[in-house]
């Protein structure tokens, strides 16, 4: 598929869900909450299936963006113009900071998933005991009773849902033009075979640098957008490691090797998650039959969803 | 004239082990030289520290008269010195002709103009029927001509070819022994690692032998070989 069919199919297929949810708050709230994971999977995927790179430790960049936003706007009033921005440039200079550490050590694979972890947990811990970030209590962000689109306060849902759409629509397309140049390339080379790559002109260092600032600076913009539509960031939510879990969940049941299999993987594992966890009877039924689904997917379509589908495509 | 390589005291310890010690030799432009030695002897080393996948202990090492000792493999690579390696393994997930843009794309910056240049290498090493065909499926010697093919995309001037008819039947061999042979032809020189004596004395004018790192002897290829010092360490001691 070229990437522009990608792109034009992603939109199509969002735009219907789109129309059919934009009636009813509840769904809407779980499409946007879909479209959320599925862009943080996405931006995860492009350096953990497409570029050999599992990070333990996106929370982090989720973090920083979230952060910006909810403290920018209650401690000095700052817009959006200037918190998303500032939450984005903070993720990639951090994800600069520690990818050179990384990357200068040769930490690679299971070294670099938890360098990753580690510096995530820092995070999380120092936050945590801030006091200007409200602790481990979080920091609820000023709600006025009216619109303020300028704050991105507003309160319908539809205007979130094509705010997120946007960014996710944007995040396929990015990825999908990289695929097909030279950086995609060059990231799947890395992935496979660094020595071999190196030896053919390969800036290995650079072009692992690059796919990581490119991941942490969108895992930030989701950051931001979630503290703007949720109007609540604690540390848990947003800088946990549970979050960076869920990205690697759903890009292996999504599928690793595409760059859209990962939002697949959301598409269905977050509505039923949310689903689950609204109509179970039982108090953590939801989170066995969640699991048992996890096992059967892992065991059933070793390459994820996507993979399976594209797989049978061919043939 | 200034030779195309220049290798002068090159050394490379591991710890205390000496794999390479004071090592010297040069490699014209347009030459097919030979690097032999048992088992051992440093080949794989020594091909590592002029690919630079290894930084030498000491010694400089000279392509067209500017250093390249110490640097990073990529910037080698633009230098014009490209390598093979002893496994080859392609890119997962990648056609053939994926894989040889990979390479094409230290010349060419832009997707379209390296897609044009590797189907042309493609074309230059008879494996263009092939380029669509998932490299994972392609047999030893399809895998051994991919990795010449790749390294020939990065437009080299110098090219390290590591055992490249191990596993080979006899055919495949002597096609494979045809293909190395033009490469001067092509403006190429060529240095190779290998271990039978009759491809090496047909295809290289001048050798150089290691044993333990150090250089046991060095000339032309008929005198090399005919060295009783070189038989010994390297085909072991035949005579009683």
């Amino acid at each position: 598929m070229s990437s522009f069919r990608t792109v034009t199919m992603v939109t199509a297929v969002l735009l219907v869900v789109f129309a059919a949810v934009s009636g009813n708050r509840y769904y809407l709230d779980i499409f946007i909450f879909t479209c959320f994971y599925g862009t943080l999977a996405v931006c995860w995927n492009m350096m953990a299936g497409l570029t050999g790179l599992m990070s333990l430790g996106h929370a982090l960049f989720v973090g920083l963006g979230a952060y910006s936003v909810a403290w920018g706007v209650s401690v000095h009033g700052w817009s959006p113009l200037v918190t998303w921005p500032m939450g984005m440039g903070l993720a990639v200079a951090a994800a600069f900071v520690i990818g050179m550490l990384c990357f200068r050590y040769g930490l690679r694979g299971y070294f670099f998933a938890i360098a990753t972890l580690a510096f995530g947990e820092v995070a999380f811990f120092m936050v945590s005991a801030t006091e200007t970030l409200g602790r481990s209590d979080g920091m609820i962000m000023p709600i006025s009773s009216t619109d303020i689109p300028g704050q991105l306060q507003f309160f319908e849902k539809w205007p979130y849902a094509l705010i997120i759409m946007t960014i996710l629509i944007g995040t396929i397309g990015v990825g999908e033009a990289l695929m097909r140049s030279r950086t995609g390339y060059y990231w799947r080379a890395l992935r496979d075979n660094e020595q071999a790559a190196e030896a053919l002109g390969v800036n290995a260092r650079a072009f692992k640098l690059r796919c990581f600032m490119l991941s942490a600076g969108i895992s930030a913009l989701c950051g931001a957008f979630y503290a703007n539509y949720v109007a609540f960031v604690d540390p848990r939510s947003v800088l946990g490691v549970e979050l960076s879990i869920q990205m690697l969940v759903y890009s292996i049941v999504g599928g690793m090797s595409l760059l859209w299999g990962p939002l697949v993987g959301a598409a269905v594992l977050v509505p039923f998650s949310i689903l689950l966890r609204d109509y179970s009877a039982m108090p953590g039924g939801d989170i066995v039959v969640y699991a048992v689904l996890l096992a059967v997917l892992a065991l059933l379509l070793p390459q994820g969803i996507a993979g399976w589908f594209v797989s049978k495509w061919r043939t | 004239m200034t030779p195309l390589l220049e290798v002068q005291g090159l050394s490379k310890s591991f710890g205390g082990l000496h794999a390479l010690s004071d090592v010297s030799f040069d490699v014209a432009a347009g030459e097919i030289f030979a690097v032999i030695g048992p088992n051992g002897a440093g080949k794989t080393t020594l091909f590592n520290c002029l690919a630079g996948a290894a930084a030498p202990t000491s010694g400089t090492i000279r392509l067209g008269g500017e250093r390249i000792d110490g640097r990073a493999p990529h910037e080698i690579c633009h230098r014009g010195l490209a390598r093979t390696f002893q496994l080859v393994k392609p890119f997962r997930g990648m056609t053939v002709l994926e894989n040889v843009k990979v390479a094409a794309f230290s010349r060419h910056p832009s997707a379209k103009q390296a897609t044009t240049a590797a189907q042309a290498v493609l074309d230059r090493v008879g494996m263009a029927e092939l380029a669509a065909v998932d490299a994972e499926t392609l047999n030893v010697a399809q895998l051994r001509q991919l990795e010449i093919a790749r390294a020939l995309a990065t437009q080299p001037q110098l090219l390290l070819l590591d055992e490249m008819l191990a596993g080979l039947t006899a055919t495949e061999s002597a096609a494979m022994c045809e293909r190395i042979r033009q490469l001067p032809r092509e403006g190429i020189a060529v240095i190779v690692v290998e271990h039978s004596i009759p491809v090496v004395t047909s295809l290289c004018s001048r050798a150089v032998v290691l044993c333990f790192g150090k250089v046991l002897r060095r000339g032309a290829t008929r005198e090399v070989i005919a060295d009783p010092r070189v038989q010994e360490a390297y085909l072991g001691n035949a005579q009683t």
